[in-house]
């Protein structure tokens, strides 16, 4: 939960409202701060504005994509901290490739179980990862 | 009667009778002029006058005769013959025109006749010759044509004997011997679907008729699709495609859907059901909560499974034909540079990529372009390297970072005008990859990872792929017995080994054998049976000396059972043609029960055939005998088992028509004479 007295601020970027429900109950449950953006192109604002600890960021996103989100974060120095899960309803093995090496901390396809989602949430706030 | 003498002759008869008649006329009338005169004593001066008349008479007759026969018999005979050399044969040269300058016109008129006959001969000849190679320059560029195409193509005679086949078939056919002119289709490939095919085109009576099949060969299990269709001249042509993976991925797929579907559909029923029975708006029964996660589980995990099983199976289905990573850089950096861009090529690993070429150097060419337009790009580094069981081609720059949305935007583009349909992402679709931007600060790239399909050997030596054919087989008669076979009929397979030593009852043994096999009265040059043996003992140095076959280079090659069995596999339905057979078929006769094959087939020895055509008393050696018929061995081929074999191939093929030449024309026939000189060798036969 808080470390250092400090609730961690998790941002989930994601267009579909279902799946956005069920992140933003288990956010709460695991006693996150928690924010949502549906859109690709609010993405980068919001970052920018409320500098979140983690982006659960989904790929497949209206406008802007994913991927495009993944690199501008990591061409701002400014970001450098925040940490960035990407998620996929496809998840090959290239487009996990892919991910990593526009500069994602982590990358889970859909459907995933909510243990592995908790867990890899988890390492990267900790700064294990 | 008189003209059947030459012309000189009947103008020397001719001015004989003349001065017979002369002489004759000359006498009576002495004799007249003196018994009118009636004084004797004048006699004397009416003799001297009669002989000095005579005399002159003969004297001018002769000389006329002699000018004539110089002048106008003599050039006449030598014209004639001169015309009829030129007519008959190619004698060619100018005819001397000074030889019968008395003739008139005669003789000029005859060399113009002999010229213009010349410029006719030479001008028939000169189209023939054109005809020839604009006719054989054709047949090449079919031959390149039909090896390379990428489908088997088979041409049978009616009664199912090869008489055509590609390279490309060759390698579907092979597996436990390559295929051979003359050969049953049937030996390679179950005969049900062809004959059930090929009996109904023969019923349809449609000339344009052609029937599809699926068939399978008989070793390997492979299966072929292919398409008959008759020949106007009797027999078929077969084109086969081998679709033996196509099937097996296809299968392997319509399994994974059918498994999809099933996976998916009991957990979604379920959440249905146990959702349906729920009163909303009520409290979850423990029960049915757990049995809603379990359904939940099972259906997350069946999808997470099947979809990498889909993704795994997805690269492999990519229809591609490997090909060099080398070759495709190449192809890059060509692109790249005839768009005015410099390219430093770095690492390249030696891999072989299942992809299109085309399109992947299409797919860089444009995005080298692109960059080049948004960034005023003039370098690039390319490079290939190896990364896991992938391999990635990086492009890369000095400068900013590219945005994933331009890239992407980019991939949206059509590689090329005018083939709308071919976007970058089309291109990865078909290669089921990606692309992404990577780098660090000043240092930019663009990475394409392709699959690899395995590392790259030494490039392999070219195969010959050569088409073999001989048409003359779709229409040719059979023969049951051998024996009343014509001699150019059969078909004979060539061979002779070379052996550790000469007595193969003290255990000397083959180590190599070679043959040829000769159809239709011709040696098929890409049907070759040329193999080293081990012969399981050392070769003794004196052998070694006569056919430079060391123990070293006989150390990995197959033992003589199984050579022994390839061997008869390549003799099948063949006569066995050997010089001095009997020495080489001890050798193979002794082996039969480790082998267990039998060598039954008609047998001829060039050495007896030798003795039949040039008699007893000459030698008979290979080399003797190929002096003979001016065939030469070249050095370095003489004493290897195929260079004998080719050269008693090729005296095989010269002794048969001088056989023919001795009345002797069937199997039978020759077998017969070759007996009667079987004191020389003992006869196989």
């Amino acid at each position: 939960m808080a470390e250092g007295g400090r609730q961690h601020r998790i941002l989930v970027v994601e267009d579909e409202d279902n799946i956005a429900l069920a992140l933003n109950y288990l956010m709460m449950r695991e006693g996150y701060q928690h924010d949502r953006v549906a859109n690709g192109a609010e993405a980068l604002p919001r970052i920018r504005e409320t500098h979140p600890d983690l982006v659960l960021l989904d790929v497949m996103l209206p406008e802007v994509s994913g991927y495009e989100i993944c690199q501008s974060v990591r061409l701002d120095p400014a970001l450098a901290d925040v940490k960035i899960l990407m998620m996929t309803a496809r998840g090959s093995t290239i487009e996990r490739q892919k991910g990593l090496a526009l500069g994602a901390d982590g990358f889970i396809s859909k459907p995933f179980e909510l243990k592995e989602l908790r867990t890899e949430v988890r390492r990267l706030l900790t700064g294990e990862g | 009667m008189l003209h059947k003498l030459s012309l000189r002759l009947r103008i020397f008869l001719i001015f004989a009778g003349l001065a017979l008649g002369a002489l004759a006329g000359l006498a009576g009338g002495l004799v007249f002029g003196y018994r009118q005169l009636g004084t004797p004593e004048t006699l004397n001066a009416f003799v001297q006058v009669g002989m000095l008349a005579g005399l002159v008479v003969l004297g001018l007759v002769t000389w006329v005769w002699y000018l004539f026969d110089l002048n106008v018999a003599k050039p006449i005979d030598i014209l004639s013959g001169a015309l009829r050399a030129r007519a008959h044969s190619d004698v060619s040269g100018e005819m001397d025109a000074a030889l019968a300058r008395y003739l008139g016109d005669l003789a000029p008129a005859a060399t113009a006749a002999a010229a213009s006959l010349s410029e006719t001969r030479n001008a028939l000849a000169e189209a023939v010759a054109r005809e020839t190679t604009r006719l054989s320059a054709e047949k090449a560029r079919l031959e390149a044509l039909l090896s390379d195409v990428p489908v088997g193509v088979l041409l049978c005679s009616a009664d199912h004997q090869l008489a055509f086949y590609n390279g490309t078939a060759a390698d579907m056919l092979g597996g436990a011997g390559a295929p051979g002119l003359d050969r049953r289709l049937f030996d390679y490939l179950h005969d049900g679907p062809l004959r059930h095919a090929h009996q109904r085109l023969q019923e349809a009576g449609d000339p344009d008729a052609a029937s599809d099949i699926l068939c399978t060969t008989r070793s390997g299990a492979r299966v072929l699709a292919g398409r008959m269709r008759l020949l106007e001249a009797g027999g078929y042509v077969l084109t086969l495609r081998d679709v033996t993976a196509d099937l097996a991925q296809l299968s392997r797929r319509e399994a994974l859907l059918a498994e999809t579907f099933d996976r998916i559909r009991r957990p979604a029923a379920n959440l249905g059901t146990l959702f349906a029975v729920l009163p909303e708006g009520e409290a979850l029964p423990p029960q049915m909560e757990r049995a809603l996660r379990d359904e939940v589980e099972r259906l997350g995990a069946a999808v997470t499974e099947l979809t990498r099983r889909h993704d795994e199976g997805r690269a492999e289905a990519v229809p591609l034909a490997p090909i060099r990573a080398s070759d495709l850089v190449d192809g890059i950096a060509a692109r790249l540079e005839a768009q005015d861009l410099s390219v430093h090529v770095g690492e390249v690993a030696p891999l072989l990529l299942r992809c299109n070429g085309f399109e992947i150097v299409g797919l860089a060419g444009r995005l080298g372009a692109a960059l080049a337009e948004a960034r005023g790009l003039r370098a690039f580094t390319l490079a290939l390297t190896e990364r896991g069981a992938d391999a990635r081609i990086t492009l890369g720059w000095q400068g900013e970072a590219l945005p994933v949305g331009q890239l992407e935007h980019w991939l949206d583009q059509p590689l090329e005008d005018g083939l709308p349909d071919t976007t970058g992402r089309s291109v990865l679709a078909a290669h089921a990859t990606e692309i992404w931007p990577e780098g660090r600060p000043g240092q930019q790239a663009v990475v394409l990872p392709l699959r690899a399909a395995r590392r790259a050997g030494p490039r392999p030596a070219p195969v010959a792929r050569a088409v073999v054919y001989d048409f003359d087989l779709l229409s040719k008669a059979r023969n049951a017995a051998v024996s009343d076979t014509r001699l150019e009929d059969l078909t004979y397979v060539v061979f002779d080994t070379e052996t550790t030593g000469l007595l193969p009852a003290q255990g000397d043994e083959i180590v190599q054998i070679a043959a040829v096999r000769i159809v239709n009265g011709k040696r098929v040059a890409a049907e070759v049976f040329d193999t080293l043996v081990n012969p399981g003992r050392p070769i003794p140095p004196a052998s070694t000396t006569v056919h430079g076959i060391t123990d070293a280079m006989v150390a990995g090659a197959p033992g003589i059972a199984e050579v022994a069995r390839a061997f008869h596999a390549f003799a099948d339905g063949a006569v066995l043609v050997a010089h001095n057979a009997p020495f080489d078929l001890e050798f193979l006769r002794r082996k039969e029960g480790v082998t267990g094959v039998r060598f039954d087939n008609p047998v001829l020895d060039t050495v007896l055939l030798s003795a039949v055509i040039f008699g007893q008393h000459e030698v008979h050696s290979l080399d003797a005998l190929t002096h003979r018929l001016d065939i030469t061995i070249p050095e370095e081929a003489r004493h290897t088992a195929i260079g004998d074999t080719v050269a008693t191939a090729d005296a095989f093929l010269k002794l048969m028509p001088m056989l023919r030449g001795r009345g002797l024309t069937s199997f039978g026939e020759v077998v017969a004479e070759v007996r009667r000189h079987g004191r020389l060798l003992r006869d196989m036969n």
